[in-house]
């Protein structure tokens, strides 16, 4: 289980870096876009004829910010149950919780854009949160797989 | 198995501890996904079902005593009784054949159909056949408030017609205006795939120089009557034209002139006493109409096309100032007195994660639910009603009534000061509140939806039910019927 732990985590590192991928591709395409006479309102946002070049990173960003990651996130802190390391649940929990946060301020920065700033931020933070688990994660393995209670320094295992 | 050099005694505390923290972990598994489970199963549609099965019932107020509301069929008028008399002879026939062609749809070979134009009081008769659209299709007359059998909602007031199907729809043009037809059958792609059209009602005494723009986006580009680009509308110099704009996509545009303009009327109705608009732009939520007075040469921009009045006029660009319809003309009498309502309803939109028909997503909900559990507005003939419009979900709303025309009465608790705004078609923005209300006079079951069509499918549907109405049709996979 701690396989599948770490394999998550860094699941969950990878989509933060998609996210953040795929959100920069959808503003410069669409920028561009504009740049070439392309006009767009919210009638236009809402229609799926709009294409540009990066209107595809609008919707994996959408898809992956309301479904993948929280599913990934929920897969996460119930394989940290199993995970059986100190710490296992609080960075899986920590993660969790900051996912939910993301997908919250991805529902309110549309009332009050400024929030989108903190959006980008903690997705920094889960970046770091999903890393510094995954690192624990092959620690503790490691940690595990040595020939354990042959040194005097071994800890008791409880 | 554990070696057996150690002492029988703390061997069994490691062997069981184990075990308890895999039943604990288990548990912990358990009481995460349970709830989440627990609402997927919740949301599994029923392969068919009746509106007036659906929902919560909401008598705001007034009287209950809606029995037999849940046994459809059962009790009432069938809204196919909600129809003209078969003998009422028709004063203006058209036969609209629908074709699929690639993504697109055409009424007589054409994208957008044909315009439909009738003068007021004329009966309109108009045939409906489906050549090949394999899912079915219907035509609602959106803004025109016809008997509820004729209205055009697949699985509500109809069936879908089905390839090599017609349907006949008949009904009296009594209001005079700037109104539209779409389908009401997979409403969200036949609709942004073209299966619409212009209806327009004049008075009797006829109307001056016009000219009708049905703005759509085809293929990324913003269209006028299906054509890319502007829309040349010949006239005199010094001429006033009456052009009408009508949004047929899913997000609010602007309209605007460089030149002063008139705003004539919204959503078919007359505006009383409309001033001149300069450096302002005038907004027209998905499914509204704005009617706007012009003096050639002119140009209405539309944002990435336009309508060029008589030659001329400079491109301008968007201004930053809005024409606000609250305040906007002169103040007139109503024809009811919304101050003495028989109910009132409230109509909150939000938004929150969660199931509907077993897909996860960030859904929309109607005063606090989810999609099925929306509102079910139960009014009597001749009510007087009110609702409260409010939207905290993050995103506009263009949210329309079928069957009715409702008044705009406050905006965010100011009261309108100008002009009657009449509406079908309203656009509430994120964070804004409105009072509205309207007469209960147009029996039958009319849906209450938002018009982003892409909305409708995410839970953003109610329906206003009248007392002792059913409904013999039924929408869901077992059935050909998908409204939305
Ligand atoms: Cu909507």
């Amino acid at each position: 289980m701690r396989a599948v732990y770490r394999v998550l985590a860094y699941l969950l590192a990878l989509e933060v870096v998609v996210q953040a991928a795929a959100i920069a591709w959808a503003v410069f395409g669409l920028t561009t876009w504009i740049e070439g006479g392309g006009v767009l309102d919210k009638a236009g946002m809402e229609s799926e004829s709009v294409v540009f070049d990066g209107v595809t990173g609008f919707m994996v960003h959408g898809m992956n910010g309301t479904l993948i990651v929280p599913i990934f996130g929920l897969l996460f802190l119930i394989s940290s149950f199993f995970a059986r390391f100190p710490g296992a649940i609080a960075w899986a929990g920590a993660a969790f919780g900051l996912v939910v946060i993301q997908v919250a301020l991805g529902i309110f920065a549309h009332s009050i854009p400024a929030l989108g700033m903190l959006h980008g931020a903690l997705a920094l933070g889960l970046l770091v949160v999903a890393l510094v688990a995954a690192r624990k994660a092959s620690v503790a393995t490691a940690a595990a797989s040595e020939p354990a209670s042959t040194g005097s320094h071994a800890a008791p295992l409880v | 198995m554990l070696t057996d050099t150690r002492p029988a005694a703390p061997a069994a505390p490691r062997g069981r501890r184990p075990r308890r923290r895999t039943v604990v972990a288990l548990l912990a598994t358990l009481a995460v996904l349970a709830p989440v489970a627990w609402f997927w199963a919740a949301s599994l549609p029923a392969g068919s079902w009746s509106v007036t099965e659906m929902g919560v019932p909401d008598d705001g107020g007034g009287p209950a005593g809606m029995a037999g509301h849940d046994m459809a069929g059962m009790a009432g008028r069938s809204v196919d009784t909600l129809r003209l008399p078969a003998e009422t002879p028709a004063d203006a026939r058209i036969t609209l054949t629908a074709r699929a062609d690639g993504s697109r749809y055409t009424l007589n070979g054409q994208t957008p159909g044909p315009e439909i134009r009738a003068v007021a009081g004329q009966v309109v008769e108009v045939r409906l056949v489906n050549a090949d659209v394999a899912r079915g299709i219907t035509l609602h007359w959106h803004g025109l408030d016809v008997p509820n059998g004729d209205d055009g909602v697949a699985g509500v007031t109809q069936d879908a017609v089905l390839p090599g199907g017609e349907f006949v729809y008949r009904f009296r043009a009594t209001q005079v205006g700037t109104y539209w037809y779409h389908s009401h059958q997979v409403a969200d792609e036949q609709v942004k795939g073209g299966l619409f059209g212009s209806l327009v009602v004049v008075p009797p005494e006829g109307v001056g120089p016009e000219a009708t723009a049905l703005v759509h986006l085809f293929g990324g580009r913003r269209t006028v009557n299906g054509t890319p680009g502007d829309l040349a509308v010949p006239a005199a110099p010094g001429q006033t034209v009456r052009v009408r704009l009508t949004n047929t996509d899913d997000g609010p545009m602007r309209a605007w002139s460089a030149a002063p303009y008139r705003v004539l009327a919204v959503d078919g109705t007359e505006v009383n006493g409309p001033t001149p608009v300069s450096g302002a732009a005038v907004g027209i939520t998905a499914g509204g109409r704005v009617d706007l007075e012009v003096t050639a040469p002119a140009r209405i921009e539309l944002g990435g096309a336009a309508v060029v009045v008589g030659g001329g006029g400079a491109p301008s660009s968007v201004p930053a100032a809005s024409v606000d319809l609250l305040s906007y003309g002169t103040p007139a009498p109503l024809r009811f007195d919304p101050t003495t309502p028989n109910r009132i309803f409230d109509y909150a939109i939000g938004r929150r994660p969660g199931f509907i028909g077993g897909v996860p997503g960030l859904y929309w909900t109607i005063n606090g639910r989810m999609y099925p559990d929306v509102p079910m507005y139960e009014v009597r003939e001749g009510d007087v009603v009110r609702m409260r419009i409010s939207n905290s979900s993050g995103e506009v709303h263009p949210m329309h009534l079928h069957g009715h025309h409702a008044v705009v009465l406050a905006r965010d608790g100011v009261p309108s000061t100008g002009s009657p705004w009449w509406i079908d078609s309203l656009d509430v923005p994120d964070g804004a509140t409105f009072d509205i209300a309207f007469v209960a006079d147009n029996p039958g079951i009319w849906m209450d939806h938002c018009h982003n069509l892409t909305h409708p499918k995410q839970g953003l549907v109610a329906h206003l039910m009248y007392e002792g109405v059913t409904t013999p049709y039924r929408a869901g996979p077992d059935t050909p019927n998908d409204p939305e």
